[in-house]
């Protein structure tokens, strides 16, 4: 089964502006969308001054919300 | 704990009023701060620019721990030069509060001028009629008792209240004559509860980073003393060592954990109590919590002898450091705002308060990322009930494990009490004598500090962490510590 690559960055930037949220915001999605999903954490993706920042399918997302993860999530989905 | 943007406003002011202290370019280049942080097709929150901007001036005054209204270059050149104007901890940020209303009840759209009208016929004032086919509350008779709130079939009537005169325990903020927000000082006791509460980001703590960084680029030799709850607060993947490596990258010439100073006290405590309950009184609280301490001065005086004469841990890690390092200047990071005003009682042996929220807007400002930070190990030198210190319950656990090595005979009746009204409501029937218990531990913070108003971690996320760091402590209890001892001089007054 084909997964899409989501990359949250944890860098304290943006753990400062609240990539938390939008971990949790992907977590807690049903199981059926969750299981699609390879998420992952990552250090840095050198866009700091622009956080919280994300990469979905290689492609980074800065000034990031939850419920802008979610749709771009739902666009992408395999 | 969900990051709003109002938080997010105050952290980039923080992080930005950092970077520049830290570059030497703070006077400069001060104003250059409204444009970064609200740019002119950025997010709006306000009526407009201008307005965004003159809270924001609000803002910055208070990272600098400067007082309202001060021009910014000037607010600048004093902080440079070390000044910190005479500030409570918390303070109201006139043009950031929204004035919320103050009419307590108002009717709804929900109100279908129902036959029954059980409104106006609960209404024990008679101040309630029907205006254009709705119920219709006349303020000037209405005495707030809420009996139509309750009565309404349809629930169409609701009780608004301001986010935070209900965050406030201990009724210290109110609506003043122009609906402002005002604290009253003779009853706050900066605990932070309503800053976390303000929806609008109208209440602050002052900073003082940037006296702070000055004393780091003069070349003194800074200790950070790090409050047990810095546990998962940098988030989850990043390591203990992590952030203590992070913080001697900043410039800092040390790093303590304030869980040792918690041994000190376990100890010093474990011993009050032994020697006075009950010769000499019927119960003893807990210190270390300086919201609840300065809560019971302020709304409890009667209580106030049976609080612990030890002094908190801050002050016992900061009186090590002193010992050891008379020239040393020292720094508390912790979750808590209400240690801003407790340092202020130790001027010798606390020189700065940071939050955790303020170290991590420093890292961004200097460009440190704690999630790329090489560390080696690191192995606690304090307890596992030390740590624990950081959660509700934890203090009692020390005690208890203390008195169990020192006086196994001791009768210990533990009473907990997180929040300032529990702590309020749960004290005053100690006081009465009508609860049986002769050991209360008060937690101004709900779950203790780890849900301090300067944390950035979800407490339950965060406990979870500091559990898991306390488990591998080296030692279990405080007597078990080579390193704590019992020392006399740990008391805030005699008896």
């Amino acid at each position: 089964m084909s997964t899409l690559l989501v990359e949250i960055c944890l860098g304290t930037s943006c753990h400062l502006m609240g990539s938390q949220d939008i971990l949790d915001a992907i977590e807690t999605l049903p199981p059926e969308k969750r299981g699609k999903i390879d998420l992952r954490g990552v250090t840095c993706l050198k866009t700091c001054r622009k956080g919280p920042n994300a990469r979905v399918n290689g492609v980074v997302l800065s000034e990031i919300t939850p419920d802008r993860i979610l749709a771009v999530i739902e666009d992408n989905l395999p | 704990m969900h990051v709003s943007e109002v938080t997010k406003i105050r952290r980039k002011v923080l992080a930005e009023v950092s970077r520049l202290a830290l570059e030497g370019t703070l006077e400069e280049n001060i104003a250059g701060i409204l444009g970064t942080v609200v740019s002119e097709d950025g997010p709006r929150y306000r009526c407009c620019v201008h307005k965004e901007r003159a809270v924001l001036k609000d803002r910055i005054n208070m990272a600098l721990s400067q007082p309202i209204g001060t021009p910014l270059s000037e607010a600048a050149g004093r902080a440079l030069a070390g000044e910190r104007a005479d500030l409570p901890a918390v303070n109201l940020l006139p043009e950031a509060c929204d004035r919320c209303p103050i009419d307590k009840f108002l009717v709804t759209d929900a109100c279908r001028n129902c036959l029954a009208h059980n409104c106006i016929a609960s209404c024990p004032k008679k101040a309630i009629m029907v205006v254009q086919n709705r119920a219709y509350i006349d303020k000037t008779i209405c005495i707030e008792c809420g009996m139509c709130k309750r009565s309404c079939s349809y629930g169409a009537i609701i009780e608004i209240s301001r986010p935070c005169e209900r965050a406030c325990d201990l009724k210290a903020i109110v609506a003043g004559s122009d609906r402002r927000a005002v604290i009253d000082y003779d009853k706050c006791v900066q605990c932070g509860a309503c800053k976390v509460a303000c929806p609008f980001g109208a209440i602050s703590e002052r900073s003082e980073i940037v006296q702070l960084i000055r004393r780091i680029k003069a070349g003194h030799r800074v200790y950070a003393l790090l409050a047990p709850a810095f546990i998962g607060q940098f988030g989850p993947k990043v390591k203990p060592e992590q952030i203590i490596a992070a913080i001697g990258r900043l410039g800092f010439h040390a790093v303590r954990e304030v869980a040792l100073g918690a041994d000190a006290v376990a100890l010093a405590e474990a011993g009050e109590f032994t020697r006075a309950v009950p010769a000499e009184q019927p119960f003893l609280t807990t210190s270390c919590c300086p919201a609840f301490v300065t809560m019971v001065e302020k709304h409890l005086p009667d209580a106030s002898e049976r609080v612990s004469t030890t002094v908190s841990p801050m002050i016992a890690a900061a009186k090590a450091v002193k010992e050891e390092d008379p020239s040393a200047a020292v720094v508390f990071v912790g979750p808590c705002v209400a240690k801003k005003a407790e340092a202020l009682r130790y001027p010798d042996l606390v020189d700065f308060v940071l939050t955790f929220e303020e170290l991590a807007a420093m890292f961004v400002g200097a460009g440190i990322n704690v999630a790329e930070t090489d560390a080696g190990a690191h192995l606690t030198a304090a307890s596992r009930d030390g740590i624990g210190f950081a959660r509700a319950g934890g203090v009692t656990q020390a005690v208890l494990d203390t008195l169990a090595h020192m006086s196994p005979g001791a009768v210990v009746k533990p009473q907990r009490a997180e929040g300032l009204a529990d702590c309020h409501a749960v004290l005053a029937k100690m006081q009465q004598g009508s609860l049986d218990a002769n050991f209360l531990e008060g937690m101004a913070c709900q779950g203790g500090c780890v849900s301090g108003p300067g944390t950035m971690t979800d407490p339950r996320l965060s406990a979870k962490l500091l559990e898991h760091y306390a488990a591998q402590a080296p030692v279990a209890t405080a007597p078990d510590n080579p390193a704590a001892r019992e020392e006399k001089d740990l008391h805030r007054r005699t008896k």
